[in-house]
């Protein structure tokens, strides 16, 4: 299957933010044999949105492997080494070898877990989904207020939605600072009193993302504070775990990989 | 770069955001000659264009020499295509997310992200963006 590797490895070293970084062992990925002394390779990994990228070192200029993190799950695994803060990326597929990883500490070990399980296109698009209808509340009580109470509606900013900051612009990529996405480039507008605010006052980004009027997430995921339970909950278990194995094992920095 | 291809075939699987037969130069267009994904194209960094008659293209900042062409049926499903395309990153989520987040701050002075313990993670972050 052809891949856009270029611009993928392009993207790995760009300087968009990373997500999540850090030195884990691995164990033999797809095409890898494991090594001989069983303790694994270490290498560094960076996770950009749902894109978990491996380099031989911090200053690696060419990524070893990727990972697009979409219907997977992530669990706690045994390493072949005893006291490895082991943990593995699991897909429903068959054939498919998972891969296993282990971080320098429990800590390092949850925090990875925790970025990794969270990481898929469907939960950022869940909690935007979310947040959008927060939003739609939010304004469409301030609307309901100003009617009641007459009052002069003055000047304030006037939010805009990523699709108009600049059009055609490359996916997450601005080009100047004047296409500052974040909607903190403000326009005040003014705006006469009493109008129906509610009204035109919706389109917001996420409204153009749900235009197909498609769910791509499957029903039983589609209340984000259920989901975010089911998360919690696996997060919970897990930790329950480390803390348990902790109490058995030597506290560890993990921070010392970090200059 | 190492990946696993049957990874990929495994998300190809999953429901679709939009699917149709659209001319591509260089690949097999048609489903039932090709069982299996030919190929596969993330779509962080991308710049999605329109191109005449009824076409688009999308290229990459990482390889810009190159451009992937695609022929649609119509105006119309040309448009439907670009419009899918543009939203499909995760950057572009991040900024929708982030975008929210602050207006909702600015309306009630709470961080909406907050009872969901996931206000500290840093790809919700304002400064991320600055990088």
């Amino acid at each position: 299957m052809k891949l856009n590797e270029r611009s993928v490895a392009h993207y790995a070293l760009s300087d968009s933010p990373a997500d999540h970084t850090g030195f884990l062992r691995t164990w033999g990925g797809p095409g890898t044999p494991p090594t001989p002394s069983g303790t694994g390779r270490r290498c560094w990994f960076v996770l950009k949105g749902n894109l978990l990228f491996s380099f031989e070192s911090r200053e690696g200029r060419a990524p070893l492997s990727l990972v697009v993190l979409e219907g997977c799950t992530v669990e706690l695994a045994e390493a072949p080494v005893p006291e490895e803060f082991a943990f593995a990326i699991r897909f429903d597929a068959p054939g498919v070898r998972p891969h296993l990883l282990a971080a320098d500490g429990p800590a390092a070990q949850e925090a990875w877990v925790k970025a990794l399980s969270r990481a898929s296109f469907g939960y950022m698009r869940l909690v935007v989904r979310e947040l959008e209808s927060q939003l739609r509340d939010a304004r469409q009580s301030l609307a309901l207020h100003r009617h009641s109470s007459w009052r002069v509606v003055t000047s304030r900013c006037k939010p805009q939605a990523p699709d108009r900051w600049s059009p055609g612009l490359e996916n997450g990529h601005s080009r100047s600072r004047d296409c500052s996405p974040t909607g903190l480039v403000e326009e005040p507008s003014s705006r006469p009193a009493g109008r129906g605010l509610a009204e035109w006052e919706l389109q917001g980004p996420a409204n153009l993302l749900l235009g197909r009027g498609q769910s791509p997430v499957s029903p039983e995921t589609s209340c984000f504070s259920t989901l975010h339970d089911w998360y919690g909950q696996e997060i919970m278990e897990l930790r329950q775990g480390w803390l348990q194995r902790a109490r058995g094992a030597q506290p560890e920095c993990e921070e010392q990989n970090r200059p | 770069m190492r990946f696993n291809e049957k990874e990929l075939q495994a998300l190809s699987r999953q429901p679709a955001e939009l699917a149709a037969e659209l001319g591509m130069r260089g690949l097999c267009p048609h489903r039932r000659v090709c069982p299996q994904p030919v190929g596969a194209l993330l779509l962080e960094h991308c710049r999605v264009a329109q191109e005449e008659p009824s076409g688009f293209s999308i290229s990459f900042i990482g390889d810009p020499e190159r451009k992937y062409h695609f022929e649609c049926g119509s105006e119309e499903q040309c448009q439907e295509w670009i419009a899918a395309l543009r939203r499909a990153s995760y950057e572009f989520m991040r900024r929708s997310l982030i975008f929210y987040r602050n207006e909702i701050q600015k309306m009630t002075g709470k961080d909406p992200l907050e009872q969901f313990g996931i206000s500290e993670e840093a790809r919700f972050q304002l400064s991320g963006l600055q990088a």
